[in-house]
């Protein structure tokens, strides 16, 4: 009896081998479009944060910055400076969303737009309604889910995540972006 | 075999073209906290395999399908239908397992339960739930005799996120009450105890496991189970302790866990042809496989 009814356990699982699909709603550019529509050069910055780097920005958010590189673009509107475009993962339920975010020189958000989502619930997380509790926000805002961002029931973690995620990349342009 | 063999050929299919879930398991038995969403219907599958009671032939398989239903986004309703397979032989328990029984698949039980959460793991930082259960089974998991046996159960299901939700950590506490009945077996050999009065015991268990997300879609977990149960003739009557590791897969499709779980300590009521003393094996097998797999829709 072993051996058949081991066989039989073992045959769903094989169903775990088949891939998902990864869902890529924007590439980069053009989130880079959506959120600086006025932009006209991108110049890109691999940013290498230290581990004081890291530190300053976990003292400002309250969030750990997991990532010691952070690709990073400067927005020009010709000589113009009109902000940075930062893209970034966070933890999904079950794999890493991926997304942007604009911020202006004095450190509002400007944007944020959903790069890549691949969880089953919360395609909230990319509709204009829910990012636009994000637009105008500084890090001295609470980012505190169901109070100034609202929850997405079905996707929290998403939304937890991303939440997080935006106030920690102003804390990044606070501690190593704000003087350039 | 080929019977079984179509069956999860059939399923196969079935799970690559539906879309996704989200009460899944982790873990073999310790449950999370978290509840489907409002509407929401979930079909789970669970198959245990146990065997080996340190003397003789002992394999059970055993078979559990839930059908979960959100009924508000805090509460998850569930019924289930228990199917059980059995091959014992050169195995006599007395009291517990009356000699040889092999049958294949067949109904053993059903249960219904309610699951309530307080607090979300995400939301509120630590997770609470409970749950409730009532299960009634015509069938003796252990001895696979006619057996009809009530049972209600209660637990605290406690959840918390690390790491942004890459390690999550569940914990559970219950207890369970049950009432059960035995039926008349002819024929067994002289002095060999199998008792058909109405019998009452309460059991104890609690559980705590860690699952890691160590690439997109899989992780790795690991738990640990307590279990013990009190009788009116000889108090604590077991005790056992388990540990073992999971492999989990979630994704869009469907997700599915593949559990083992070795008994590492037990004791109480033992008989005197187990080979191990440092377990109990009456009521329970050296160890556990598990499958479980779940779609919603």
């Amino acid at each position: 009896m072993q051996n058949n009814w081991l066989i039989v356990m073992a045959l769903p699982m094989v169903v775990m081998a088949v891939p998902g699909f990864a869902m890529e709603y924007l590439a980069i550019e053009q989130a880079q479009q959506l959120i600086f529509s006025d932009g006209d050069v991108f110049v890109e910055h691999l940013v290498k944060l230290s581990d004081a780097d890291k530190d300053q920005i976990k003292a400002i958010s309250g969030k750990k910055q997991r990532w010691d590189e952070q690709r990073i673009w400067r927005v020009q509107k010709q000589e113009q400076h009109l902000g940075w475009f930062i893209v970034d993962n966070v933890v999904g339920k079950h794999e890493f969303i991926t997304y942007g975010v604009g911020i202006s020189p004095t450190g509002h958000v400007v944007g944020v737009e959903v790069m890549t989502y691949r969880e089953t619930h919360g395609d909230e997380v990319r509709e204009q309604a829910w990012r636009e509790h994000f637009t105008n926000k500084t890090v001295n805002d609470a980012f505190k889910l169901n109070d100034d961002i609202p929850n997405i029931t079905g996707a929290t973690l998403s939304a937890r995540n991303l939440t997080d995620g935006v106030k920690r990349l102003l804390a990044l342009h606070q501690a190593v972006l704000s003087d350039e | 075999m080929s019977q079984k063999l179509r069956i999860s050929t059939l399923l196969i299919p079935l799970l690559i073209s539906t879309s996704v879930i989200a009460d899944e398991s982790l873990l073999g038995r310790v449950k999370g906290s978290e509840t489907l969403l409002q509407g929401a219907f979930e079909l789970d599958q669970t198959f245990t395999y146990r065997d080996d009671k340190g003397s003789g032939n002992y394999e059970s398989f055993n078979s559990k399908t839930e059908l979960e239903y959100g009924v508000t986004n805090k509460l998850t309703a569930s019924g289930y239908i228990k199917m059980q397979a059995i091959d014992t032989s050169g195995l006599w328990v007395d009291g517990y397992i009356p000699g040889p029984e092999k049958y294949s698949l067949k109904a053993s039980g059903v249960e219904g339960s309610l699951k309530y959460n307080f607090l979300s793991p995400a939301l509120d930082d630590f997770g609470l739930s409970g749950y409730v259960s009532l299960a009634y089974d015509w069938l003796d998991p252990h001895s696979g005799k006619d057996k009809d046996t009530t049972t209600l159960e209660l637990q605290l299901l406690t959840q918390k996120y690390f790491m942004d939700g890459q390690i999550i950590w569940m914990g559970n506490a219950g207890i369970e009450t049950t009432y059960a009945k035995r039926a008349a077996i002819a024929n067994l050999p002289d002095g060999f105890e199998w008792p058909t009065d109405p019998e009452m015991e309460i059991g104890l268990m609690a559980g705590t496991g860690v699952s890691y997300r160590f690439t997109e879609n899989w992780f790795i977990g690991a738990e640990v189970i307590y279990e013990t149960e009190f009788e009116t003739e000889v108090g604590q009557e077991r005790y056992s302790w388990y540990a073992g590791p999971s492999l989990h897969y979630g994704g869009q499709n469907f997700w599915a866990t593949l559990t083992w779980l070795p008994q590492i300590y037990g004791g109480g009521e033992q008989f005197s042809a187990q080979d191990d003393m440092d377990l109990h094996l009456i009521e329970k097998t050296k160890q556990e496989y598990m499958v479980k797999f779940g779609i919603d829709f």
